[in-house]
């Protein structure tokens, strides 16, 4: 699939219609042909606008509808059944709906492309972003969506600080958001207070939809500054406060209520009907009759009449209905290593084909061994580059890949993927070779030579080389065996930890307080080095899990946590031009740079390439990739465009 | 009798204050809070919760607050204005959420208890009196095997045979089609059709069990001299079995009353998460495991009223079947 956007200006929507309608009568398919060159629409849309109960097709459009180059034309019809579980997974219907962004995604993760805005400019300077947006586009209920519809969600909703206390920091730079002024009704200027480079991306990924979320004409109405009579709408409601009733009716990015009001406006490809709340045992979406995509042909999308998203309480019962042929396409809570034999032997039974879902992520199991811990001998033990170099090579990488992973990975370390054009060879590949004698000596030589009648190393101060690494067994299983091997590793060169296997809020908890010793976790930043540099230079306060109070101290600027040595202050100064840097190829000389000083610094320990994950799709479902990516930012299946999947 | 039950009545109120205190420290006990419970969540499917979120949803539902003072409030609203407060997840009122699910679960609650006692009383009184018999090992054997399976496990083994063999459905208690539907005749219909899976998944250990406590108290009472008599008095063998021994067998059957009702909502949660049954056990489960206190702290308020309930009711009942057992 390829996207082509509309050229401006020249032809308008009727005339390509009619040159379509002529094309197709000029090869020679006249009477069929014909007949569905005029109906370019669903035909429960066609038959409610021939009985005037829907505006007429060119009317719902906007003059310069985006233009989707399908890989086939579809047909109309069908319902999409997923499963989603019963709690916390309102994402579940983000990700295949929700992501209308000003700005979208290509499908190899590489390039923002226009979506809701046809086109935009960007100062030199990076701080000014003017977008145009589609004339003529309308909200689910057929009222106009405006430039208006943009400043009043930026400006009145988010950053209003009885809404969100601080401003979501997709908009906010430097510690200031940004201000949206309108220029025309189309036409909308977003402008920083410092340059801000990665906005566009920013734009693309599900936390930067603020822009396009709140629909003016009915969101406002629970909005004091609209209607001051608000406080009776909160009354009535039984709650407390404006921004609860606001929330309820509106949602936000990525609450369950967002999903839960069928009567507010949208721009989705689908409007939800039956909502998705606590005692919902099932969510369904109806197409959007307003929706403004087309195909090549000029067909209005959504191919597809419906959604519908069972609910089940436990993922086994979600593999019954995959492997019974329940589901057209899922990958959500299916795609662990373990299932993968079940779902490729009844490939058959369910009628359903694997989808490839490329890892985002660099690593696999990234080992945060923490250089902040609060007991001074430890913190001195893991600073200790020469130490984390020594556990590094003290792992059997290969064993690992073939016994956890089944051949499906390579030794790494961390950084940009393998083919993606910012992949650093050192930052990616050191010291990942198996070498227990250099790694023994190299612990002989500073300082760890003495041993206990178990043969495991000892402190200076006595005390054996020991401590834990935190895991969560119910999140990822692969990643507990795969430590318990390296506890094998380990004991080889006379090094030895516990595998802690925890309940996920206490890791968070352990983390949040800088009590953990060491912790795994997936390693992000490979296809999306930018969104996610957590493991480049300490940025995540919740993932850099290596030094939690260095990030506290870069997020705050200087005010809370502790001041990192030297490399970590240059890295977060790199990485602060190459996010105001718009030129990419400047921008990559930059985080080249900053990858020289991670390589140099090695913090972390990592033991395999993420692995690709996948996910099932029904054989009949057409114009689905083979294979996409696998990330939050882009939020697959979205970017690869679902609303122009359809049945044969 | 009258002064009995209004004490005991007058008891469950302290009874509730100091229940409602410790469920809700237990419910906090575990480390982090709702917020941290539902970024792991989030992050299990590799989504991120904007930085700026997450301290600002502690403080909109007051988790930043000492945990005595969270309590005071949510038992403050529920004395007050009877409001259990919302849901941290849903934004809902704890309350529509758990009567949404009450119906279906009480209708699947009452069939598996009429099917376990259907079936246990008579097989168990069966088998007691035909001791040693064939028929009695055949219908000890079944029992056990009934015990001995978890009833998840058969849930589970069930469903992968209707599903790889058969290519059925077993899962829910409607089809496709009447899952929206309004109610009507034929939507009830189709309940019944889909009730009696789970029904009989659950009725299966209870129904051993119960087997297994008849025979043996019909065995304790088959022998006294009461039987004796009446047999010797020249009463028909039915009659004397239902009318004595029988009678007193029940007991322990009108005292399990007392976990009966608490087992509305908490019973079989396991098994109806297996068959994603719409009751109110996997919300109960699901507002736990999500630290969701209002709704946990609602859900278990609940259970101990119910199991308060229920001990004064089986305790009138025994005092009424039995008249050996005096109230006092």
């Amino acid at each position: 699939m390829t996207d082509q956007m509309k050229p401006r200006g020249g032809l308008d929507r009727r005339d390509v219609l009619k040159g379509f309608a002529g094309a197709a009568a000029v090869v020679g398919l006249a009477g069929e042909a014909l007949a569905q060159a005029a109906a370019k629409e669903a035909p429960d849309l066609a038959k409610a606008a021939a009985d005037g109960k829907l505006p007429k097709l060119a009317d719902r459009l906007p003059a310069s509808p985006m233009v989707v180059n399908v890989d086939k034309v579809g047909k109309y019809g069908g319902a999409l059944r997923r499963g989603l579980r019963g709690s916390a997974d309102h994402n579940g219907i983000l990700r295949l709906v929700g992501n209308q962004g000003l700005v979208r995604w290509n499908l190899a993760f590489t390039e923002v492309l226009p979506n809701v805005a046809e086109k935009w400019e960007v100062n030199p300077e990076s701080t000014e972003f003017t977008f145009h947006l589609r004339k003529g586009m309308k909200w689910s209920d057929g009222k106009p969506f405006t430039a208006d519809d943009v400043v009043f969600s930026i400006e009145d909703c988010a950053k209003n600080t009885e809404l969100y206390k601080s401003a979501p920091s997709a908009i906010v730079i430097s510690g200031k958001p940004c201000t949206v002024t309108k220029i025309d009704d189309v036409t909308v200027k977003f402008t920083f207070a410092s340059p801000y480079a990665l906005f566009l991306e920013q734009m693309a990924t599900p936390l930067g939809q603020y822009p396009t979320l709140f629909c003016k004409h009915y969101a406002s109405q629970f909005h004091p500054k609209y209607n001051p009579n608000v406080g009776d709408l909160v009354k009535a409601a039984n709650l407390s406060n404006w921004a609860d009733l606001f929330r309820a009716k509106n949602g936000d990015i990525e609450i369950p209520q967002r999903w839960g009001n069928p009567e507010k406006p949208v721009i989705d490809p689908w409007v939800i009907k039956d909502p998705y709340t606590g005692g919902a045992t099932r969510v369904t979406m109806e197409r959007n009759p307003y929706f403004w995509q087309v195909d090549q042909q000029g067909n209005q999308l959504p191919y597809i009449d419906r959604l519908t998203f069972n609910i089940s309480q436990d993922v086994e019962s979600l593999m019954l209905d995959a492997i019974s042929g329940k589901l057209d396409i899922q990958e959500r809570h299916l795609d662990t290593l373990q299932n993968k034999p079940t779902l490729s032997q009844n490939m058959q039974k369910g009628g359903y084909r694997l989808i490839e879902l490329i890892a985002s992520s660099a690593q696999q199991v990234q080992i945060y061994l923490n250089m902040t811990h609060k007991d001074p001998k430890m913190r001195e033990m893991f600073a200790n580059k020469e130490f984390r170099q020594a556990l590094s090579m003290g792992i059997n990488r290969q064993e690992i890949i073939d016994i956890v992973y089944l051949g499906q990975s390579e030794p790494y370390q961390t950084g940009p993927r393998p083919g993606h054009p910012w992949y650093h060879e050192k930052l990616a590949r050191q010291f990942t070779g198996h070498d227990p004698k250099a790694a023994n000596a190299l612990l002989d030589k500073i300082g760890y030579s003495k041993k206990d009648a178990q043969g495991f190393r000892l402190r200076p101060d006595g005390q054996k080389v020991f401590f834990a690494i935190d895991v969560i067994p119910t999140l990822y299983p692969d990643e507990v065996d795969t430590l318990e091997l390296v506890k094998r590793h380990w004991a080889e060169i006379g090094v030895d930890v516990k595998v802690n296997t925890i309940e996920r809020a206490l890791y968070y908890t352990r983390g949040d307080n800088n009590d953990h010793d060491a912790a795994v976790w997936p390693g992000p930043g490979g296809l999306d080095p930018m969104l996610d540099p957590r493991d480049f230079f300490a940025q995540h306060p919740q993932g850099s899990r290596y030094a939690i109070p260095w990030t506290l101290w870069y997020v705050s600027g200087g005010k809370d946590g502790q001041e990192p040595p030297e490399s970590q202050k240059q890295r977060m100064k790199l990485f602060d031009d190459a996010r105001a840097t718009a030129d990419l190829k400047k921008r990559g000389e930059i985080m080249k740079q900053l990858f020289d000083l991670t390589a140099d610094a090695f913090e972390t320990i990592g033991v395999c390439l993420a692995v690709n994950a996948f996910g099932i799709c029904r054989n009949n479902l057409q114009n689905v990739p083979l294979k996409y990516p696998n990330s939050w930012s882009w939020p697959n299946p979205g970017p690869a465009l679902p609303q122009q999947f359809f049945f044969s | 009798m009258l002064r009995f039950i209004l004490s005991r009545l007058v008891w469950m109120v302290p009874s509730l204050v100091v229940v409602s205190f410790l469920s809700f420290v237990l419910i906090q006990l575990p480390p982090g809070d709702y917020v941290t419970t539902y970024i792991a969540t989030l992050a299990a499917s590799n989504e991120v919760v904007d930085q700026n979120t997450a301290a600002e949803l502690r403080s909109r539902f007051g988790l930043d607050q000492p945990m005595i003072v969270q309590y005071a409030k949510w038992l403050g609203n529920i004395v007050t204005r009877g409001d259990f407060g919302l849901s941290f997840e849903w934004q809902q009122p704890v309350s529509d959420l758990i009567w949404e699910r009450m119906a279906l679960t009480l209708v699947l609650t009452f069939s598996t208890l009429l099917a376990t006692w259907g079936i246990a009383l008579p097989i168990g009184v069966f088998s007691a009196v035909k001791k040693y018999s064939i028929g009695d090992y055949l219908v000890t054997f079944l029992s056990f095997l009934g015990l001995a399976i978890p009833s998840f496990l058969l849930a589970l083994v069930l469903m992968y045979i209707a599903a790889v063999e058969f290519g059925q459905e077993v899962g829910g208690l409607f089809s496709e089609a009447y899952v929206q539907a309004p109610w009507s005749f034929y939507k009830v219909l189709d309940l019944l059709h889909h009730l009696w899976i789970p029904v009989i998944i659950l009725a299966v250990s209870g129904t051993a069990s119960l087997i297994r406590v008849m025979r043996a108290n019909m065995l304790d009472e088959l022998s006294k001299p009461y039987v004796t008599t009446a047999r010797a008095k020249g009463l028909s063998e039915f009659r004397l079995l239902v009318k004595y021994p029988m009678r007193l067998a029940l007991n322990p059957f009108i005292s399990t009353i007392a976990w009966l009702l608490p087992n509305l909502v908490s019973g079989s949660i396991i098994v109806a998460i297996v068959l994603s049954l719409p009751t109110a056990g996997p919300l109960l489960l699901q507002s736990l495991m999500s630290q969701d206190m209002y709704l946990a702290g609602a859900f278990v308020l609940l259970i101990c009223t119910l199991t308060l309930i229920g001990s004064l009711i089986s305790d009138i009942l025994l005092a009424l079947v039995d008249p050996r057992i005096r109230l006092e």
